[in-house]
């Protein structure tokens, strides 16, 4: 089971959004969350499909509440990012910057 | 809450609750409502339904829905390897279950495909034209424009209409006539035959139709006069295996015709056949007047459009063909087109140019594969039921251990699937062996290449998924709903539950049965009725002559009519153009009527001399026979029949003696009524007819009443002296009776199929109910063995085992006899002349389903009663 500390472009993006949301991570939020900062359009279904899968992986952890009006009575899945979410997002993020670091120096030219 | 109308459509909340996994189901809805919130104060309301409506489509995928079984912890591959294994034990260890429930599914299912084949090569005839979708006919018509119903349409017409067509549209692409099968004889070096299947053709015929040309060349070989092209068997016939192209052949003892080709022989479905085409311009040289008059009639006309052309536009302009091509045919003439698709099963115009198919045949047909079918699902789901109470301790114990209702429902449907796939498999051997059976008894030819097809795969996998639901789903319901506990406390012995339902069904079964044998004896009835029907004339120990037309027998008629009549086992000879049962054309003809008007109709005609009527003895009901009394006659005397007197006017046929008549260039009087005969099949009523007295050059048929019984003596009498007689030409003969009863070939063939399927559905439910007489005897063993005990005899046990499925025969023998007296009354329309269905019919139906049901029964109930009581008391 060596590919479960792998995530794709799409499950690390959902992830870094569960960061930021910190406390407030659910089905809607991180979609228009993602519409706000990314400018991109996504399906609800793909970003509930992501969150159980990431969960079930272990790198996220949620609990329900937060019933509302709107909502018609319905509670919220709030998703938080375990330690091993962190990590692994970090993890990530540090072996992309070993490799960008082996690129040679960009020079842009000047006109 | 807030009113109804702002939320989204509810029916679509509860499709998505069905099929959400439930984990998942009250976050997700929550989020869709939110979202539907937000976009109706943003896009209204119509839009965000629409939105909400995309959602719920988007959220159907498989990692959120509701997984088919609720098994968490086992893979469902080893669950189902499982099933499969236990189906297999369960069908080793109840062998006479197994062996019942699989042999009457198997022939279920092997009959309802043998059923598709022969109604697949119904529906697939002429389908081998490339051409087919764009292949038309036309159908021609004589009439009294102003009385619309007095066009009868038909196949056979005349000539110019094609070339018309042809000329009148560019979308016509080619058009093709054929004539009606002619007698022609046929010699080649010592061999010499007459052969009865010989068309004229255009040399368009390879263009219209995919017929394959194997020697010679398609586009060239029916142009020239007296050339004609071969098929592959009469080729074989004359020439072996000799090339036959360039070769020639002398026809009617004079002309030499060169072989110009061989092509395949017709297929077997196609809705006309022939042996072989002479080219069109051999007949348009020796009657050219034929090809421009619009009254002759012999022509069946074909002709393809250009692809991406449409035909309503060639049909809405028929009046302005008639206008410019018809002259004055067009007073009296119309014509219509149809699709070659409709030939063989749609078409009702008269003259067809060969068989046709019936679509009530088919629905006839498909019925009792259906039937057969359903009788095989019923006997399943009756045996698994019964045995209900020996499976309802694995049932509880399993679910006790843990198992779902969903698993137990899969269980069982996997192990009636198990059943159903090896019947099915066993069942298309058992095809393949009877194919050949099923086309003697059909008379077809029939293709198992279709059960290569994917049409039939599709047909298969989806029948068999279909029985396996079917016949599994019961069982599995009731089985699954067992509670577990009632039943391991013991309190669960019968299973009552399912008596009813199960003697429905055996109701439903025994229902099928006697409505397919009463058809079947009705079936058998009528035909027996219309072969012994009172035809209106002698038909037996005729022997018919057919010298097609020879020109010097009919120069020498009188003579050779003479010299048979000396031979001792001849009775009568006469002369005609055409006898009973024969073909015979159609002839405007203008009577006299009351008024004095001479009115135009087209009676069938024809042509005898005086002997055909005293041969036949036919009964004269007005006026006098033709006679040599009259020499006049020949020339302007006209016998009708009492059909044609009334169609005149003439309710009264004395009335109609002494009339004018204006027919085919000869004028006179009528000088008699003959009794209505019936010369066509009793499908139909006795038409309009008139008996015109014939030259010597209008006849080619002798009719020979014999006078002995001894046939083949007589027979080889009177062709040795043909020999002598006409030394150039074979005596080709039948017998008229058999030649007429040929005519319900068709009717016999269906007979025949409908019987043998409706003894295997007879034979199936038999099959059923001998397993539930055993289940039920071993159920009632104690019972048995305790009434024998305290002094019941043998007898008595019987009947009271037989008792109870007399009950059910009644309540079935309710049901089926409205329905099959409707059923077969339907059908009896078929038929001009047919018998009403009498209280016989079905006391003999239900008698015979009566006594093999309980003797099928007695295999049982006769060894259980016999049985000695210790065996079934000793234990417990």
């Amino acid at each position: 089971m060596g590919r479960t500390n792998f995530l794709g472009e799409f499950e690390e993006l959902i992830l870094t959004v569960v960061l930021i949301l910190n406390d407030d991570a659910y089905g809607n939020t991180i979609v228009s969350a993602i519409k706000e900062h990314q400018n991109r359009e996504v399906n609800l279904s793909s970003v509930h499909i992501t969150l159980y899968r990431l969960e079930e992986k272990g790198f996220l952890q949620s609990d329900m509440g937060g019933a509302t009006q709107a909502r018609g009575g319905r509670r919220k899945r709030y998703f938080r990012i375990t330690n091993a979410g962190k990590a692994l997002l970090q993890e990530m993020k540090d072996a992309r910057t070993s490799l960008w670091e082996l690129t040679p120096q960009l020079k842009f030219s000047h006109e | 809450m807030e009113k109804n109308h702002k939320y989204p459509p509810k029916y679509l909340l509860i499709l998505f609750r069905w099929f959400c996994h439930p984990d998942f189901v009250e976050d997700i809805e929550g989020d869709l409502l939110e979202r539907f919130e937000y976009k109706r104060g943003e896009k209204g309301l119509s839009r965000a339904r629409w939105f909400f409506f995309l959602e719920i489509l988007k959220l159907l995928r498989p990692g959120l829905i509701r997984p088919l079984f609720r098994t968490n912890s086992i893979l469902p591959n080893a669950m189902i390897k499982n099933y499969i294994k236990i189906a297999f034990r369960n069908m080793v260890r109840h062998k006479a279950f197994s062996v019942l429930n699989v042999a009457g599914l198997s022939v279920g299912i092997a009959c309802s495909i043998l059923i598709m084949i022969y109604v697949q090569n119904e529906l697939s005839y002429d389908k081998y034209n490339e051409k087919y979708e764009r292949t038309y006919r036309v159908l021609g018509a004589y009439g009294n424009p102003s009385v619309p119903s007095s066009f009868e349409y038909q196949v056979w017409g005349c000539a110019p209409v094609g070339p018309a067509l042809k000329q009148e549209f560019p979308q016509v692409e080619d058009v093709f006539r054929f004539t009606s099968a002619e007698p022609w004889l046929i010699a080649t070096g010592d061999k010499k035959f007459q052969e009865e299947n010989i068309v004229f053709a255009d040399s368009t015929a390879f263009d219209v139709f995919s017929w394959k040309m194997m020697k010679g060349n398609p586009e060239t070989a029916l142009v020239r006069p007296n050339t004609i092209v071969f098929t592959e068997s009469l080729a074989k016939k004359y020439f072996g295996d000799e090339n036959p192209v360039g070769q020639t052949v002398i026809m009617e003892n004079k002309d030499p015709f060169e072989v110009t080709g061989v092509m395949e022989d017709i297929p077997s479905n196609s809705h006309f056949s022939f042996d072989a085409m002479i080219s069109m311009s051999t007949f348009q040289s020796r009657r050219p007047s034929v090809f421009t008059t619009w009254d002759y009639v012999d022509f069946y006309t074909y002709f393809t459009i250009k692809p991406e052309t449409d035909i309503a536009s060639i049909i809405s302009q028929i009046p302005q063909v008639l206008e410019n091509h018809a002259g004055n045919a067009k007073n009296y003439y119309n014509f219509q087109i149809e699709p070659v698709s409709d030939a063989y099963l749609y078409s009702d115009a008269l003259r067809q140019p060969g068989p046709t198919g019936s679509l009530s045949n088919i629905y006839m047909f498909l019925t009792v594969a259906v039937f057969v079918l359903l009788i095989a699902c019923i006997n399943f789901m009756n045996l698994s039921t019964a045995r209900a109470v020996e499976r309802a301790k694995e049932v509880a114990i399993r679910k006790v251990i843990g198992s779902f209702r969903t698993t137990l429902i899969a269980q069982f449907l996997i192990e009636s699937m198990v059943i159903v796939l090896l019947s099915g498999i066993l069942a298309l051997f058992t095809v393949i062996l009877s194919v050949p059976f099923l086309e003697v008894i059909s008379g077809k030819e029939l293709s198992v290449e279709w059960l290569m097809s994917p049409q039939f795969i599709g047909i298969f996998i989806g029948g068999i998924l279909l029985v396996g639901i079917l016949s599994g789903s019961y069982p599995a319901l009731v089985l699954s709903n067992f509670k577990p506990a009632k039943v391991l406390k013991g309190a669960f012995k019968t299973s009552s539950s399912g008596t009813l339902l199960r003697q429905s069904l055996v109701v439903v079964q025994f229902a099928l049965s006697i409505i397919l044998l009463v058809g079947t004896t009705v079936v058998f009835t009528q035909l027996d009725f219309i072969r012994n029907y009172e035809l209106g004339y002698d038909s037996q120990q005729m022997l018919v002559v057919d010298y097609g037309w020879d020109p010097k027998v009919q120069k020498h008629l009188k003579y050779i009519k003479n010299e048979l009549l000396k031979n001792e086992h001849v009775e009568a000879v006469a002369a005609s153009r055409a006898v009973p049962g024969f073909f015979f054309p159609d002839a405007g003809t203008k009577i006299e009527n009351e008024q004095g008007e001479m009115i135009m109709r087209s009676p069938a005609i024809y042509e005898i001399d005086d002997d055909f009527i005293p041969t036949y003895k036919m009964e004269i009901v007005a006026g006098r026979n033709f006679s040599r009394d009259f020499p006049a006659d020949s020339a302007n005397s006209l016998i009708v029949n009492e059909a044609a007197a009334k169609l005149y006017g003439y309710p009264n046929p004395e009335d109609i003696i002494g009339k004018q008549f204006d027919q085919w260039n000869r004028t006179g009087h009528v000088v008699g009524v003959v009794k209505d005969f019936n010369y066509v099949s009793l499908h139909d009523r006795i038409e309009p007819l008139s008996l015109r007295y014939s030259t010597a050059e209008t006849t080619s048929m002798l009719s020979l009443r014999l006078k002995s019984n001894d046939i083949s003596k007589a027979l080889a009498s009177i062709d040795s002296q043909w020999q002598e007689l006409v030394p150039q030409r074979p005596m080709v003969s039948y017998f008229l009776d058999q030649n007429f009863n040929d005519q319900y070939e068709a009717d016999d063939r269906f007979g025949s199929v409908f019987s043998v399927f409706s003894g295997i559905a007879m034979f199936i439910a038999c099959l059923g109910l001998l397993g539930l007489t055993i289940y039920s005897t071993a159920q009632r063993a104690k019972e048995i063995g305790i009434r024998k005990v305290l002094g019941a005899s043998v007898g008595q046990i019987v009947r009271l085992l037989s008792m109870s499925f007399v009950k059910l025969f009644l309540i079935a023998l309710c049901v089926a006899v409205p329905l099959s007296w409707y059923v077969m009354n339907e059908w009896l329309q078929n038929f001009a002349y047919s018998i009403s269905i009498g209280w016989g019919v079905f006391a003999m139906a239900a008698m015979i389903t009566l006594v093999v049901s309980l003797i099928t029964m007695s295999f049982k109930t006769v060894s259980v009663a016999v049985a000695n009581p210790v065996k079934s008391l000793k234990d417990e």
